[in-house]
């Protein structure tokens, strides 16, 4: 390896600690977190996307979505200056309608289901079986596995994108795939 | 107040037009560049991968934005949906100075003689408007090696065999293969195949006072944070600029272009920061705004004389949008083919690019840039989970163990893939929309799974245990190399402009982005559209110093 390669090296750690460095310190100065904890979801309906997230990235040997802030993120990018705020009545409406709906199968509200439970329910609403007069009860004009595609996908960008939204709290995702 | 009347206004500042702005700019030509967006840096943006210019699940950081722009998708059963830039739909490039070439992955591909001659190498193909340039590779060799140079390339044709001539060395010498790269290199070579290190629009050694590439891993999507991709931003348009004779004018919407009784171009109307409207004229116009926005632009500028649209009357404006109809193969590997080295791209194959038995046309073979974090979610095998545990445990697994081979395959042009203006829908300005509609044919699909093939037994030299190929979908091609809507001949009632890239109908009038491009090539297509703001830009002078004032 020449040596402006490795210099090159160098130059590029360097630049990644400091993009680790700017973005633990944004996370840290993030006034009142603990104190008025959600922008946009209430507590029950943080409660419900907490066990979403961590369905969708469960926790193990690196946190799942829960403790990576997925719902941090949500909640901040479907508020009123945030990224998704189209998406704001999908989730007011989806979350609570989702937590219910399994009552009629599995007896009980989602957040209460066994994990293997909760998979299979979620299973059942990606597949569409939840689809047919969902109006009736209470997902209003949304269709739950559309729901269920998007949630999915903010989940991802929760967990896996840039801390700066809210997110992947101390670089979880990029640890757990050794990019740091 | 009103404007100073100036020689020519250049309607956007990427590829084309920044390149057209500096060498009108030193013609002695004075020269306003309009562009829409503003100057988009690292600093602003960073690393962050959910608003890049590559995946932009959240935003588009370097334009435009969610809140002013709007289009118009048209599915193939006819269903109108309004999209915003960030949704794929869109078919966006960007909205800066510099557009594209600010975030792009930086291939810097001259096409091959055959991209030219396309229809004459190929016949008639059913359902497609195939049909030769009106000038040939000779003619532009001398541009493409005028845009490696000003702009910067580093490379070495003499390493592909199937490199079309040319007369002078890339400038800067061809980067390195990372891991994966060598790997890639020494598969390419046990199947038959001629790898060789991509042309790269970007400093494999200081170039131009700006310094050499340090291969972070975001470079496709993003700024570059040491200035070491080369783009109009930082060369032809700096150089326009410091001459005294072009002013920029950023933030600046374009909404018309101006035309007299006699059906002459007398400048454009627009809206600045504030959404004031306000009038420049000018002796000549060149449009440059990409190969949605420019037929959005004629469509727009109807008037009594040009009832369809400027350019329109024989209903080409807008037609034959196209892209590249992308294929390629995915795999998965025992060791790490991951060595932190960016940005990924680097070793491709012109094996395919042409000369395939039964198939029209082809494509060039490269792999791919590191996929980030996020965009690695939505890379699986068919069949495996898209979440819970087992995507995650994919995600830890393989996210530094895969390779990508991908091929830009060139699409046969057809009338009905299309720009269109929607009357009902309007941007922030009041203007209408792009409506967006159309689809690839099968021709195009089938080549697809030809290549792909290619890049799967490529992989499996290369020890990839799991892999899977892609193969688009039929919807219409366009997106980052769009292409081919207003398309350069010599016959006015098949073409919208003339081969030096002016409107048939007006005399000062011209267009220099990658609308003029017949075909699309068989490669990424920046190179040529620079090569061809060049190639537009010397008719221009060689007119102007001549005398001829375009009145
Ligand atoms: C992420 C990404 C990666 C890419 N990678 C590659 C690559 O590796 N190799 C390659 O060959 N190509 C690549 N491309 C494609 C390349 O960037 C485009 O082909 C090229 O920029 C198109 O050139 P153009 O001049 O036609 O249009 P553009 O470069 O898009 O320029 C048009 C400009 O006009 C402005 N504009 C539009 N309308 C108006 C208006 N009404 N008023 C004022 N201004 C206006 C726009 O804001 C824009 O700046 C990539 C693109 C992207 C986005
Ligand atoms: S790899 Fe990084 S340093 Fe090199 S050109 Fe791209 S962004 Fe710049």
């Amino acid at each position: 390896m020449d040596k402006n390669f490795k210099d090159a090296i160098n130059r590029r750690k360097f630049l990644k600690i400091s993009a680790l460095w700017t973005g633990g310190a944004c996370i840290i100065t993030i006034p009142g977190f603990t104190a008025t904890p959600y922008r946009t979801l209430g507590r029950s309906e943080a409660e419900i996307m907490d066990a979403l997230a961590d369905a969708i990235i469960p926790p193990g040997e690196y946190a799942g979505g829960k403790d990576a802030w997925v719902t941090r993120f949500i909640d901040q990018q479907i508020s009123s200056n945030g990224y998704l705020q189209h998406d704001h009545d999908l989730y007011k409406t989806c979350l609570p309608a989702m937590n219910n709906d399994s009552r009629g199968e599995f007896g009980t509200i989602f957040t209460e289901l066994d994990e293997n439970y909760q998979t299979e329910y979620l299973q059942a609403i990606e597949a569409g079986h939840y689809n047919s007069g969902a109006a009736t009860r209470g997902w209003g004009n949304f269709t739950p596995s559309a729901f269920f595609n998007t949630m999915r996908n903010h989940c991802m960008m929760g967990y896996y994108g840039s801390p700066i939204h809210g997110g992947n709290r101390d670089y979880v995702s990029f640890r757990m795939i050794s990019l740091f | 107040m009103a404007n100073k009347h100036v020689n020519a206004i250049v309607v956007g500042s990427g590829a084309g037009g920044g390149v057209v702005a500096k060498e009108l700019s030193y013609a002695g030509l004075s020269v306003v560049l309009f562009e829409r967006g503003g100057w988009a840096k690292y600093d602003d943006h960073g690393d962050d991968e959910l608003t890049a210019q590559r995946s932009f699940p959240l935003a588009c950081f370097f334009g435009p934005d969610n809140e002013r722009y709007r289009r118009v998708a048209v599915d193939r059963q006819g269903n109108k949906r309004i999209v915003y830039p960030n949704d794929w739909a869109y078919h966006n490039i960007a909205a800066c100075v510099g557009s594209g070439t600010v975030s792009y992955g930086a291939m810097a591909w001259r096409f091959m003689e055959e991209d030219f001659t396309m229809k004459s190498t190929y016949g008639d193909v059913e359902g497609s408007t195939l049909e030769d340039w009106p000038i040939t590779y000779a003619d532009l060799e001398p541009y493409y090696e005028k845009a490696e140079w000003e702009i910067g390339v580093a490379g070495d044709d003499y390493q592909n065999p199937f490199a079309p001539w040319r007369n002078k060395p890339h400038p800067m010498p061809p980067f390195p293969h990372n891991r994966e790269g060598k790997l890639l290199e020494e598969a390419a070579k046990k199947v038959g195949y001629h790898p060789f290190s991509i042309p790269m629009l970007r400093n494999s050694k200081e170039f131009d006072g700006r310094s050499a590439c340090i291969h972070v891993l975001n470079c496709v999507g993003f700024a570059c944070p040491v200035d070491a991709k080369n783009g109009t931003q930082n060369t032809v348009i700096p150089k326009a600029i410091e001459t005294g004779n072009c002013e920029l004018r950023i933030h600046s919407q374009v909404v018309k272009v101006l035309t007299d009784k006699s059906g002459r171009a007398t400048g454009v109307e627009y809206f600045d920061k504030n959404d004031n409207k306000h009038v420049q004229t000018a002796d000549i116009v060149i449009l440059a705004a990409s190969a949605t926005e420019t037929p959005r632009l004629l469509l727009n500028s109807a008037t009594n004389l040009f009832p369809n649209g400027i350019g329109n009357r024989h209903d080409w404006v807008g037609r034959n949008l196209q892209g590249h109809a992308y294929c390629g193969a995915d795999g998965l590997f025992e060791d790490e083919t991951f060595d932190g080295t960016g940005p990924g791209a680097s070793v491709a194959v012109c094996d395919f690019a042409h000369n395939n038995p039964g198939i029209k046309g082809g494509a060039m073979l490269a792999n791919d840039f590191i996929k980030l974090p996020y965009a690695y979610t939505g890379t699986r095998p068919p069949g495996a989970a898209r979440w819970g545990r087992e995507h995650k445990d994919f995600q830890k697994n393989y996210f530094k163990r895969n390779a990508s081979i991908r091929g830009p395959v060139q699409e046969m042009p057809n009338f009905e893939s299309r720009v269109e203006v929607d009357p009902d829908v309007v941007d922030h300005w009041g203007m209408p929309v792009a409506k967006i509609s159309g689809f690839k044919l099968d021709e195009d699909i089938r080549t697809a799974e030809f290549i792909a093939d290619k890049a799967e037994k490529w992989l499996e030299a290369a020890g990839a245990y799991n892999i899977w190929k892609s193969i688009p979908g039929t919807g219409v091609s366009g997106g980052q190399h769009q292409a081919g809507t207003c398309r350069m001949g010599n016959d006015p009632q098949t073409s919208v402009t003339d081969k030096y890239g002016r409107i048939h109908d007006v005399d000062n009038l011209f267009i220099a982005d990658g609308s003029l491009h017949v075909t699309n090539g068989s490669f990424n297509p920046v190179l040529t559209i620079m090569a061809l703001g060049y190639w537009v830009s010397d008719y221009i002078v060689k007119e102007w110093k001549g005398g001829n004032r375009f009145r």
